[in-house]
């Protein structure tokens, strides 16, 4: 216990860092992921058969198979199989490669959410505008956006969640978030070694951050209940 | 001259003939009473008035003017559509109220949307939403909603729905006044008070065209009566002669499930 107090500091200081860059990889997925969510979803609805028959089998893909290969593939593969590195090395290229997987893997559970909001409004919706006078984008902004996004905030929150704990896996290219910070007073990292606690510890983090999306997330699907 | 005229209007769905024919025209101030068995294509006609679907044959033409003739691509032009639509309002079975706004709300939003499309609305902004306002709940008024404007559609009853429905088709001013099966989505018990705000703009001489179940409001409400029957229209007239002399069979026949019990 004494020991623990006396390692807190030190400890506390290095899962910090580890949390910036699980928190780095949090927004920008979520800043990837939302705008080319919307993007496959669009085409995966598209009348263009071509399309929308290929948009369909790449997010069969991604979602079949589990996060962690397509981390591995991606990083690795331009420069073990092609023989052409493309990440650039060190902490910013694992990085870099850690947000392209997390954001196409993203993109394609968004989209199906996105698809499933914009098909979950009634067409009768559209048809009461349209037979009031208005145009399509007036349509688009004043009568179906509001009640997609109502559809689609509570399945977004459970991505968005499961996003905060999903990040961890960058571990298996050694990008050093909070795990891998952890992880590092096991094998030895200034002066301390051996310490299993600070691996355990992480998972506070992981908590107190959930915690806080939770409520925030609460809240605004509570703002979107006034209308059914 | 009519206020509507409707000609020889024929629609496909695929290769399934659904309207065949149908031709009627309506006086202004009267009433049009459309009834038929389920799948005879009534809906498809009143969607055809409001441009939800396209004729693949025919004219439709409104106070003399032709707002659509299938035989020429000038009447079909998208942006001109839109403002043909306006000479028809349609109720819709289910209602289909924007759930996002209240009662009032939903009576204001396409002619609040409307003005601002006019020359010279930032000028009068307020004075123009004002204007909107009251005469939306003006109507909300007419149709016994007064306690009601404020509310969002799922804290109201069926039959509260449909009155906000009919104050929103109102206040376009439309033409024509089009209603598919208003009471059909309604508990038994709450037709009445739908049908008795149909029946006050009927007084008012409103142009309506009403495809309706309830017979017994159709035979007093209506002016003219269409029985349709399998797309064509079997039978057209005075509501006295249809309801109570059909000359044909099938009317009967259709008439007959409507006393019987
Ligand atoms: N969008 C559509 N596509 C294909 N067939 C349709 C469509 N809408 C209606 N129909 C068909 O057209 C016929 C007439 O339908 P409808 O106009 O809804 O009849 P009603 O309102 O008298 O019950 C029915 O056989 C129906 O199945
Ligand atoms: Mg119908």
């Amino acid at each position: 216990m004494e020991q623990i107090i006396e390692q807190f500091p030190v400890v506390l200081k290095a899962l910090n860092i580890g949390f910036l860059q699980t928190l780095k990889l949090f927004f920008v997925t979520l800043i990837g992921a939302f705008p080319l969510g919307l993007v496959i979803a669009f085409g995966s609805m598209s009348r263009f058969k071509p399309l929308s028959v290929a948009t369909k089998l790449i997010v069969w893909v991604i979602r079949g198979t589990p996060l962690m290969i397509q981390l591995l593939i991606i990083y690795y593969f331009p420069g073990l199989v092609l023989h052409h590195p493309i990440w650039g090395g060190g902490e910013t290229g694992r990085f870099l490669a850690a947000s392209v997987s997390f954001i196409l893997n993203y993109a394609c559970y968004f989209s199906e959410i996105y698809r499933g909001g914009i098909q979950g409004v009634p067409v009768g919706q559209k048809e009461a505008g349209l037979v009031l006078g208005m145009t399509k984008t007036q349509i688009f902004y004043h009568v179906t956006l509001l009640q997609m996004i109502k559809r689609i905030v509570p399945p977004m929150s459970n991505e968005i969640i499961t996003l905060v704990k999903d990040t961890s896996l960058a571990r298996i290219i050694a990008l050093q978030e909070v795990i891998w910070a952890g992880q590092a007073f096991m094998k030895g990292s200034q002066g301390i070694s051996g310490a299993i606690w600070p691996l355990f510890f992480t998972a506070v983090y992981y908590l107190i951050f959930n915690g806080i999306l939770t409520v925030l997330l609460g809240r605004l699907e509570k703002k979107l209940d006034y209308f059914k | 001259m009519p206020i509507l005229e409707v000609e020889h209007i024929q629609k496909y769905f695929d290769r399934t003939e659904v309207l065949k024919d149908i031709s009627f025209s309506l006086e202004k101030g009267q009433v049009l009473s459309i009834i038929g068995s389920s799948g005879s294509g009534k809906t498809t006609l009143l969607r055809c008035l409001n441009f939800l679907e396209r004729p693949d044959k025919g004219i439709i033409r409104v106070k003399g003017e032709t707002l659509f003739d299938a035989g020429d691509p000038a009447t079909q032009q998208e942006a001109e559509i839109r403002k043909k639509r306006l000479h028809f309002g349609l109720v819709f079975q289910s209602f289909h109220l924007f759930p996002q706004y209240t009662a009032l709300g939903n009576v204001m939003l396409a002619k609040e949307l409307l003005a601002k499309g006019q020359p010279g609305y930032d000028a009068r902004k307020k004075q123009a939403h004002k204007e909107i306002e009251e005469q939306a709940k003006e109507l909300l008024q007419q149709m016994g909603l007064s306690d009601r404007m404020e509310n969002y559609p799922h804290q109201l009853s069926g039959g509260q729905c449909q009155r906000v429905a009919i104050a929103r088709a109102l206040a376009l001013q439309p033409d024509i006044l089009c209603f598919d099966e208003p009471t059909s989505a309604l508990d038994p018990e709450l037709t009445g008070e739908v049908l008795k705000v149909m029946r006050e703009l009927a007084e008012q001489n409103t142009t309506m065209v009403i495809v309706t179940h309830e017979m017994a409001f159709a035979r007093d409400v209506a002016s003219q009566v269409i029985f349709m029957d399998d797309g064509h229209i079997l039978e057209q007239g005075d509501p006295r002669q249809v309801f109570e002399n059909p000359k044909e069979e099938r009317t009967r026949q259709f008439l007959s499930r409507f006393t019987q019990g």
